[in-house]
């Protein structure tokens, strides 16, 4: 019964909702419409399930004593604190908005920033041109990486200002991206869509149960 | 060579011309230029949406290019409905929204509205194109949206001439998957740096009408609208940490090829 009721429900509402694409007459669209305001009233649980199960994990890590288990105090002080400014006051109150502006988005940024640190040192350690494939993907890299910026537009001009083809590097980057880049792109979309439509239908016919737990 | 070094050759690449400001010339790339002459082509009183899918992690990229994109609609007397599917990103977007207005002495409510965040993406993409107002029944501020002037008129995606997705993820895909296909919305986008590439097989088949592609479309959009800001002081930083990184790569491989003469 407990998974009986799920695929049916799976099933049945799969089928609907494949139907009410084909159709336009005002019932069929009387539906869709229906189950959008009731996936709409679903969404929000997702919020509530997710909390839930953060903070679950981070009280295990500290009964367990796991690595850095001392910093799940951090995740539950930075949660306390939000929720209880946040939520009688909301989210536009200046405590709320200060500890975003101040604390969150310095934050956020700073751990994006770093890539910039972690890229330029991996690119100088790994990119080898090993072999022609290697070679194709660090001159491809490398075209990108100054057409991208407008330093590579002025390099190109002052050293190959000869050529009859102005800003050079911006112009070949962008051949890449129209041509080589969006052939595999779509390749890999058309591959990506038709794994999602032979999903889908094994979901909705309940061939494929792993969204129910339990390993089946 | 340390990977110290490294680290100190970026932190001195992103410094120096924060220092030293210097000004490169931009050249608009064309995707760009199809998102300005779109809005450009808009007539006054048209409304554009304009999602911040995005959080505080990519702010650098995307914070300018809103800023642009709003200077340009409020000058040409376009209404901008702004909103976010990211939670992170809500008092960011409102505190963009909230500052562009008053710089141009947009009215809330009357030339925008921000209706703040709601959870489940794609199911609020879907539900919009029902009925705005179900899915955000009061803006950022707790007006009831049917209450607000602007407002009273736009029910769903049939009065939005344009979106425009500020994204650092996938959701610019799911906005043209559920709504360009359902609804025939016409979809602009911004996005990262990092997934330009993956947005260029939409712009051939028109599903996009225009690209602003990471820091470097920002810089041009500020070029297009005649504002320089931080998307142009931006690029310039940027352009050193490239050649930076170019030379390191460089570098990297005449020293592998030294070391490979030698072992033969």
């Amino acid at each position: 019964m407990k998974r009986q009721v799920p695929l049916i429900l799976c099933f049945a509402f799969g089928i609907v909702m494949i139907l009410t694409q084909f159709s336009p007459h005002s019932f069929s669209q009387g539906i869709y419409e229906e189950v959008i305001s009731w996936t709409l009233i679903i969404s929000p649980f997702a919020l509530v399930l997710a909390t839930a199960t953060l903070i679950q994990t981070h009280v295990a890590r500290i009964q367990r004593r796991t690595d850095h288990w001392q910093y799940s105090f951090v995740v539950f002080a930075g949660l306390i604190t939000m929720v209880v400014i946040g939520v009688p006051f909301g989210p536009q109150h200046q405590a709320f908005e200060w500890l975003y502006t101040n604390i969150q988005v310095p934050m956020d940024a700073t751990m994006f920033s770093l890539l910039a640190f972690f890229i330029a040192s991996a690119a100088f350690r790994a990119f080898r041109a090993r072999t022609f494939e290697a070679s194709l993907l660090l001159i491809t890299a490398l075209i990108v990486m100054m057409g991208n910026v407008p330093v590579g537009d002025l390099i190109w001009n002052t050293v190959l200002g000869w050529l009859p083809l102005e800003d050079g590097a911006s112009k070949a980057r962008q051949w890449i991206l129209d041509n080589p880049n969006l052939s595999a792109r779509r390749g890999i979309i058309l591959g990506v869509s038709l794994g999602i439509i032979s999903q889908s239908i094994r979901i909705i016919l309940g061939i494929e149960r792993s969204y129910l737990g339990g390993g089946d | 060579m340390n990977r110290r070094i490294v680290f100190i050759l970026v932190a001195l690449a992103v410094i120096i011309p924060m220092l030293l400001p210097v000004s490169l010339p931009v050249s608009v790339s064309e995707p760009t230029q199809q998102l300005y002459d779109y809005i450009t082509a808009l007539p006054a009183g048209s409304t554009i949406m304009l999602a911040f899918d995005y959080g505080p992690a990519s702010l650098a990229e995307l914070n300018p290019m809103a800023r642009a994109v709003l200077r340009q609609c409020f000058d040409r007397d376009v209404r901008v409905i702004g909103f976010t599917l990211a939670a992170d990103g809500t008092t960011l977007a409102s505190t963009i929204m909230r500052e562009v207005a008053e710089e141009k002495g947009a009215v809330d409510g009357e030339d925008y509205v921000f209706l703040g965040f709601r959870p489940g993406g794609t199911q609020v993409m879907l539900g919009m194109g029902n009925s705005i107002s179900s899915v955000f029944e009061t803006d950022y501020s707790g007006n009831t949206t049917t209450e607000i002037p602007m407002m009273k008129e736009i029910t769903s995606y049939d009065e939005i001439a344009l979106l425009i997705d500020l994204a650092s993820g996938s959701t610019t895909e799911l906005w043209i998957i559920y709504t360009n296909v359902r609804y025939d919305l016409q979809i602009a986008a911004g996005v990262t740096g990092v997934i330009i590439s993956q947005m260029y097989p939409y712009l051939q088949t028109g599903q996009l009408v225009g690209l602003i592609p990471g820091i470097l479309g920002a810089a041009q959009y500020e070029r297009l609208i005649d504002v320089p800001a931080k998307g142009m002081l931006w690029i310039n930083i940027e352009s050193f940490v490239h050649l930076l990184i170019v030379l390191l790569v460089v570098i990297g491989n005449i020293i592998f090829f030294n070391q490979r003469r030698r072992e033969e």
